[in-house]
């Protein structure tokens, strides 16, 4: 590239703010960068960083309650050479600004369910960016978008070019998004969180179509992204944002290897990878301030509660468990057949006293229904659920009355959304009270101290008691859940998908916290999630769902070193690694996703004359295989 | 669809049967029939009564039979149409009403178009400006129009207009044209009546229309494809219409269901302080007055006027999108 090539786009000192009940916040404060004709630039930063907010004043699509207050925007459109725009000048009606939206600097979004109407067609939504910025008879639109559908992926475009958004599955659904964004062949896309929505597979496959996506046609991305493993894949230079300011800038080589900033170095510490040794911690950017004197205190009534009780052998045995979900077939007008679709089939495992087991898996897999049947939320179709009380196995699925009840004191639940699990109509208080009323425990003064030792206990100010969920961050909202799920003196701990919400930052934060609490309280827990580094973490055992079974099961270390099922083996190179030596292979990627089953091999396909099986392979090592399989062929 | 169509059509049955039941036994509810009333009207005015003349007519209209074959006479008769007969009036039910239906049916008609051009563009204005000065003070108008009640309205408004344009007070023809068959004349008197009731019931229905309107338009608003459409260079308006709007108008069109039976038991109020000669006033008289099969029928009637509008509904909403028409339901 000549040197005295001009940016493509130059962002001069930008300042943005928002006009909020009370005054104005100001979300970007002096934002400078550029971005070169075909390359990728990566936007880095939390939630709340203001990298939202750029992307959208290039395109000058703010909310309303948004400005522009200084600064400038210049696009240099390499197919009008030498004309330069200042898109921040532009007035918000002006002609330019409709010609560039879509036509020269398209954009792709994060939810790729929400993004697109459920009441268009996706060739009507596709083909509308091609006709609001060229001439074609409908002939021609309809042909462009069918072979630019075909371009990204859409197995059959003519059928694709009739279907609803709601009929696709999310990564054919962000294939459209993108086939949007390029159908006008623009100078450069702004990919907003792409692939965030997205599970690991799928993600590692849209990820491989953008980059070549970007090569074929030469176009420009500014990639915004708060996984820096996504930019370590993707981007050719990156722009580090903190509460609206850059903080870093430079060639991703540069960033990687030699981060300057605090913040930035903070942030590649508290990412957790698969690297890390027993026992190492994250460092969290804020550490949360431990109470040691409560935890004890609180791990002295744990062991109490428990006095007495023996466990030897699994605390939490599950067997066979089913689960059918009855779905009503065929369209509104169509006969009205049920089918069962199984949500969790024959799966099997058992948790040690004080070990974490996690369970990992791509949405739809089924580990949210078995959390659920654990907890006797929803029944089960067939199998049982026992749980070790010391004296032996009782099972879970028979309990009812006063029996049930003391169950559920014994198992304990921390929900994803830390925004709708706590009830906004509540304080924190009452929030933390009702367990111990529920269960009739204790006299009003005795709930009161046990509330605040709580709070004292996730770290959080006991005199912010009396506020509303609504007043606190989303990590002291899910330690709020936390504290919530321990305030019964549980055995078990179900975690589902505890910091899949939260900001890397505060997931490290959270996920000490569970660390510390699950050891020095001896509680035996459950860790849902689909975040691969993260289940690497926490867990002592992990086991891999893939479409309602349970397709492999084994230590921590043996997992990720001699991983024997397809799946498993597609889930892991498909994570994309905060580390230059350890790129994602696009070419290869994920041939055995969810969605391909077929191309498992054999082995791992029920036959005419073999069920599928689980088969130890290993001491501890379970991998659910074809009956008649050769143990060889396994371990290959 | 024809399948789904004759499904609907016949679950509609079991509906309006269980209504014709729940109707009789309403009407059949309070002490007495019609002929204890009419019999004690007439005594307390001083007149006599001849015993004979009663019986001879109980037998007559039935009222000696058990309920149960009272109920399949008045049914069967719903079946062929034939809705019994007024004792009030000494005319078929159908006469009685047929007269009034079509007066109905115009207020309505043009109540629910005055409604809807006034409301959408200003629900649409104000939640697209929300929170501006427009909006308020739209805003603030429309809670006026919510908060005055009809009748008072009704008669500000009759008394201005005989007092600027000389419209003779109430009705909806002027006195001359009463009892005339249609012709251009009485055509144009009917106009002159007809906007002081369309403006007086619109106003209420407006402001109500406005507010949610704006409240279905400002949750569509915030989605992300409304971004995802300005992104790609949609003109704002355009955009506006082509996806927020067509998104809002869901709620809408599961309205129509509730909007048939309100064309003709509308505005009772209003029609009796105008003296409008539409259905709502002869519903109202025919309750006071024990005029049971009037008063039956003007309820049957407005319950299949009901299920009709929810066939309608349902119908339109599945034409209309397609998540409803595509997708199956998914029960746990």
């Amino acid at each position: 590239m000549k040197a005295d090539q001009p940016p493509l786009l130059e962002v001069k000192d930008l300042n943005i703010s928002f006009d909020v009940q009370g005054g104005r916040v100001e979300a970007v404060k002096g934002a400078n960068f550029s971005v070169k004709p075909g390359k990728v630039l990566a936007l880095v930063g939390e939630s709340g960083s203001g990298k939202s907010v750029i992307a959208q004043s290039i395109l000058r699509i703010l909310p309303r309650n948004g400005n522009i207050d200084s600064g400038s925007i210049l696009f240099n459109d390499p197919g009008k050479a030498g004309e330069t725009v200042d898109i921040a000048k532009l007035k918000a009606n002006d002609p330019l600004l409709y010609d560039l939206r879509g036509g020269r600097i398209s954009m792709v979004f994060q939810e790729p369910m929400t993004a697109l109407s459920p009441l268009h067609t996706i060739g009507n939504q596709v083909e509308e960016a091609l006709t609001l910025h060229h001439n074609k008879t409908r002939k021609e639109a309809i042909a462009d978008t069918e072979e630019i559908l075909q371009l990204v992926g859409f197995p059959d475009p003519g059928r694709g070019y009739e279907m609803y958004s709601f009929e696709l599955s999310g990564g054919l659904r962000q294939r459209a998004v993108i086939a949007m964004a390029l159908i006008c062949n623009p100078a450069m896309v702004i990919a907003d969180e792409p692939t965030t929505a997205l599970d690991v597979t799928v993600q590692a496959q849209i990820l491989g179509l953008m980059k070549s996506l970007q090569e074929k046609f030469n176009t420009a991305i500014l990639l915004i992204t708060h996984d820096l493993g996504v930019v370590a894949n993707m981007a050719d230079e990156v722009v580090v944002i903190y509460h609206g300011k850059i903080m870093e800038a430079g060639t991703v080589e540069d960033i990687y290897n030699n981060p300057q900033h605090p913040y930035l170095k903070a942030l590649m510490n508290a990412v957790p990878h698969f690297e890390m040794k027993p026992g190492e911690r994250l460092v969290s950017l804020r550490e949360i301030g431990k109470d040691n004197k409560v935890i004890q205190n609180l791990a002295h009534r744990f062991k109490a509660s428990t006095a007495g009780k023996k466990i030897t052998g699994p605390h939490l045995k599950v067997d066979n468990l089913r689960k059918e979900f009855t779905i009503r077939k065929g369209s509104w007008f169509g006969s009205g057949e049920d089918s069962a679709i199984v949500a969790v089939d024959d799966v099997s495992f058992d948790i040690k006293k004080g070990e974490c087991l996690g369970l990992v898996g791509e949405s739809g897999s089924g580990k949210t229904t078995v959390s659920k049947l654990i907890m006797r939320a929803i029944s089960a179709t067939n199998g049982s659920v026992t749980i070790n009380d010391g004296s032996g196995m009782t099972d879970v699925l028979a309990l009812s009355g006063d029996e049930l009840m003391n169950f559920r004191r014994r198992v304990q639940m921390i929900f994803q959304d830390p925004y709708s699990s706590l009830n906004p109509r509540m304080t924190v208080q009452n929030i933390l009270r009702e367990p111990f009323v529920i269960h009739e425990i204790g006299d009003p003064d005795q709930q009161q101290d046990d509330v605040v030792d709580l709070m004292r206990l996730v770290g959080l100010d006991p005199r912010f008691l009396n506020r509303y969920p609504h007043s606190f961050s989303g990590g002291q909202r899910q330690r709020i859940g936390i504290a919530r799920a321990l305030a019964l003196h549980p055995e078990i701990l179900i975690c589902d998908e505890p910091v899949s919400a939260l900001d890397v930052s505060v997931q490290a934060q959270v996920l000490n916290l569970l660390n510390d609490l699950r050891t020095e309280l001896n509680l035996t827990s459950m860790f849902i999630s689909h975040n691969l580094a993260v289940v690497n973490y926490v867990a002592e055992r992990i086991a891999v769902m893939c479409q309602g079974k349970l397709v492999e099961l084994a230590p921590r270390e043996q997992l990720f070193e001699k991983p024997h099922h397809p799946y498993t083996k597609a889930l892991l190179s498909s994570v994309p690694y905060p580390d230059l030596d350890r790129l994602l292979d696009f070419e290869n990627i994920a041939t055995a996703s969810a969605d391909s089953i077929g191309e498992w091999g054999g082995a791992f396909l029920p036959s005419n004359n073999g069920n599928l099986v689980r088969l130890e392979v290993e001491k501890g090592h379970f991998v659910l295989a074809n009956e008649n399989s050769d143990m060889r062929e396994l371990r290959a | 669809m024809l399948s789904y169509l004759i499904k609907r059509a016949f679950y509609m049955v079991p509906t309006l049967v269980l209504t014709s039941i729940l109707v009789f036994i309403l009407i059949e509810l309070p002490p007495g029939d019609y002929l204890e009333s009419y019999v004690a009207e007439l005594l307390s005015a001083g007149e006599t009564v001849d015993p004979k003349e009663i019986i001879y007519l109980r037998e007559e209209y039935g009222f000696d039979l058990p309920v149960w074959e009272r109920y399949f006479k008045w049914a069967s008769g719903l079946l062929v149409g034939d809705f019994g007969y007024s004792f009030e009036y000494q005319l078929p039910v159908n006469d009685v009403i047929g007269d009034r239906l079509l007066f109905t049916i115009i207020v309505t008609f043009f109540t629910i178009i005055f409604t809807w051009i006034i409301a959408f563009p200003i629900g649409i204005y104000s939640a697209t400006h929300q929170y501006s000065w427009g909006d308020y003070g739209l805003t603030f108008f429309g809670l006026l129009g919510l908060a005055t009640p009809n009748f008072l309205l009704a008669l500000i408004m009759m008394y201005l207009a005989n007092r600027w344009f000389g419209t003779s007070i109430g009705g909806l023809v002027d006195p001359e044209f009463v009892d005339q068959p249609f012709g251009w004349a009485k055509f144009v008197s009917v106009l002159e009546h007809l906007w002081i009731p369309v403006i007086v019931i619109g106003t209420s229905g407006t402001a109500a229309m406005v507010r949610r309107v704006r409240a279905n338009l400002l949750d569509e608003l915030r989605k992300p494809y409304v971004t995802t459409a300005r992104a790609k260079g949609v003109p704002e308006f355009r955009g506006l219409m082509k996806y927020p709007f067509r998104m809002s108008l869901n709620f809408f069109i599961a309205d129509i269901g509730g909007m048939l039976p309100q064309i003709i038991s509308g505005a009772e109020i209003v029609a009796i302080v105008m003296s409008l000669e539409t259905t709502g006033p002869l519903l109202i008289q025919a309750l006071q007055s024990q005029d049971m099969y009037l008063a039956g029928s003007f309820l049957m009637m407005l319950s299949f006027l009901t299920v009709i509008g929810v066939l309608i509904s349902d119908i339109a909403l599945a034409i209309l999108d397609p998540r409803i028409r595509l997708q199956g339901g998914v029960s746990r």
